[in-house]
């Protein structure tokens, strides 16, 4: 028995604007991500490789001042690596967008590209908690019978998307850059590193954009858990085998995978195979090292012909969108 | 009727309809309805639940046109769902979410800002009847915490209507008079127009006071429940326990049409609103009647005939 008044109350307060009903949705789906066991652990992990990120940004600073502790303990450690400290320090006077720029561009494609294989992964194992729940118990018709319309549903469950991929791709990137050069020994590696962060950006908010609208395409394809999460993953490690085999047969079918496609466009933005070119060109030294690096390696990193990328990228996204229309309906 | 709100109709439409494929789901409806308790009766498959979901939007409408509340239904869904409340008829919970944090949440969704939306949560939570079972997952729910849960997200925004699609159903005796309660105090005491949808007429008579009863898409009777029951046809069965013969001459004197049913019993058309004249006659004759049952009114009428049409189109 309720031991306070149990009478219906009126309401007269004002009504939150549209965008807040947008944000509670997103809200809503992140939350239930974030429960999902050891997810929030996952997450955190993402943060931690991050600040893992940091501390090799800043222990590579160190290298390019003459005085630092870590310049005193490499010329302790081997004559070697004294050399190499004292031509950093040369370099990044003479050659700061190299030993910078390049440098922090090369290093945020590698640490980037890696990132994105757990967020892909971890986004796979939230992919129910999108679309596909609300339509295996009907809510997409309390939805719709609120002050939300089905295009409010749907921009709320993309946030969700990009939302869930900012919190275990873009933040972790973007906390290693500020970080690392935070740490640096000088001011100026912001402004050298601004390309790095450029690039970052360019090529994770588009990336995270279509992850999430492939990622709502998938969710929305059944009102099963376990096949839209297995639909995501076939998807995903049926296109990482397609990838090497398809090299040497018909090279089109790599671009049944997405993640393919979305590396085509990394390497576009990064300009990676120009960074190592300049580099070796730039800095002899630093061309003495690299030439280890095979052809065949070096041709990987060349700047694709995007058109194919990105029209796969697109017939991918159209599909999506129409799977979106066609199963999230009241009915 | 209550005073609570104006006298204005609170849904218009016209020329209404509703086609899947080739079958007319809602077929010209065109009504006027005041605010009140208003009891959508009909038997399975007539044509309410679509009348209530083209009415919110949640099914496009083929042809017609309809307002609620005064505002045009398809020009203005989200100020219109702003003051609307409604319990599908099937479940709806999202898994995995406490009660109160559904509650919460549908209220958030309305525009109320979360504190608030926590505390009306709450609040329509113990209207409804709940108490600590509203911190458990709704997945481990019983139909009856299920059906108060969807009252409680349905008003919980303090609409001005509310449609409540079969809110008894699969309940007990006990949880359907508890629903049925609450449900009546939304008009009775606090105002909100009530828009009840059923095939149980028994739900519909006990709390409705307006009566729209469809059958396959048309509307058949729209009237108020007090008129609907005022009407009969002036006609009664007799039960006797002999002398059936005696009263089919006396009627006959009366000019009243008189049939023996297979049953025995007597069909006597007396063509007046209540029993009276058949009554004195049969103390006249002094026929002791072992009972007397009066015509169904226009309410049982036209809901068998509902049935009867639906049945006929299946």
């Amino acid at each position: 028995m309720p031991l306070h008044d149990t009478a219906y109350k009126h309401w007269q307060g004002a009504h939150l604007g549209l965008w807040q009903r947008r944000w509670a949705i997103a809200k809503n789906g992140l939350t239930a991500c974030l429960r999902i066991r050891w997810m929030a652990n996952m997450v955190v992990l993402c943060w931690g490789a991050g600040l893992a990120a940091a501390i090799l940004l800043f222990l590579v600073g160190q290298l390019l001042v003459a005085d630092s502790m870590v310049a005193g303990w490499t010329s302790k450690l081997s004559p070697v690596l004294q050399t190499f400290a004292t031509l950093l320090t040369g370099w990044l006077q003479d050659h700061p967008e190299i030993s910078v720029g390049a440098l922090q561009n090369v290093f945020f494609y590698f640490f980037g590209r890696e990132l994105m294989i757990v967020s892909i992964f971890l986004l796979g194992i939230a992919i129910p908690c999108l679309i596909t729940r609300d339509l295996a118990c009907n809510a997409i018709v309390v939805y719709s019978s609120k002050a939300v319309s089905r295009g409010d549903y749907l921009l709320g469950r993309f946030a969700t998307a990009f939302g869930f991929l900012a919190l275990t791709w873009l933040g972790p990137v973007c906390m290693a850059w500020f970080l690392g050069n935070l740490l640096a020994p000088n001011w100026m590696f912001f402004w050298h590193a601004r390309l790095a962060l450029e690039n970052i950006l360019v090529y994770g908010l588009s990336s995270m954009v279509i992850l999430s609208m492939l990622a709502l395409g998938v969710s929305a394809s059944g009102i099963k858990e376990k096949y839209t999460t297995a639909f995501w993953f076939t998807w995903w490690i049926l296109g990482a085998v397609i990838v090497p085999i398809a090299l040497h047969t018909k090279p089109w079918l790599r671009h049944l995978s997405f993640s393919f496609n979305l590396n085509e466009i990394a390497l576009a933005t990064f300009r990676v195979g120009d960074n190592i070119k300049t580099a070796q060109e730039s800095i002899p030294v630093l061309g003495t090292m690299l030439s280890g690096i095979r052809p065949g390696t070096l041709a990987t990193l060349a700047i694709p012909n995007l058109a194919g990328a990105w029209l796969a990228l697109a017939a991918m996204l159209a599909l999506a969108a129409w799977i979106i229309h066609k199963r999230v309906k009241p009915e | 009727m209550s005073p609570h709100m104006p006298t204005s109709p609170v849904i218009e439409t016209r020329e209404l309809s509703k086609v899947f494929g080739k079958q007319k789901a809602l077929d010209g409806v065109s009504l006027a309805i005041a605010p009140g308790a208003i009891g959508l009766l009909g038997p399975n498959g007539a044509g309410k639940t679509t009348f209530l979901k083209c009415l919110l939007q949640l099914q496009p409408i083929t042809s017609g046109s309809a307002k609620l509340l005064g505002r045009e239904v398809g020009a203005e869904g989200r100020e219109i769902r702003k003051r609307v409340g409604y319990t599908p008829e099937q479940d709806c919970h999202i898994p995995g979410m406490a009660g109160c944090e559904y509650v919460t949440y549908c209220a958030q969704l309305c525009g109320l800002p979360f504190q608030t939306a926590r505390q009306r949560a709450h609040e329509m939570l113990d209207f409804v009847g709940m108490g600590q079972e509203r911190y458990r997952k709704v997945d481990t729910y019983s139909t009856g915490m299920k059906q108060r849960l969807k009252l409680a997200q349905a008003i919980v925004h303090d609409p001005e209507i509310v449609f409540l699609d079969e809110p008894a159903n699969g309940l007990d005796p006990k949880g359907q008079t508890q629903i049925l309660e609450l449900v009546q105090s939304l008009w009775r005491v606090h105002g909100i127009t009530v828009v009840l949808s059923s095939h149980m007429l028994r739900d519909v008579e006990q709390i409705c006071e307006q009566i729209i009863i469809i059958a396959r898409g048309r509307v058949l009777v729209h009237d108020s429940l007090a008129n609907l029951k005022a009407r009969r046809r002036g006609a009664a069965e007799v039960v006797l326990p002999g002398r059936q013969e005696e009263l089919q001459a006396a009627c006959a004197r009366q000019n009243w049409p008189c049939e023996l049913l297979p049953n025995g019993h007597l069909r006597v058309e007396h063509r007046a609103a209540s029993l009276n004249p058949l009554l004195h006659l049969l103390r006249q004759m002094s026929l002791p009647a072992l009972e007397i049952i009066p015509s169904p009114n226009a309410l049982e009428e036209t809901f068998v005939q509902a049935l009867e049409i639906s049945h006929a189109a299946a």
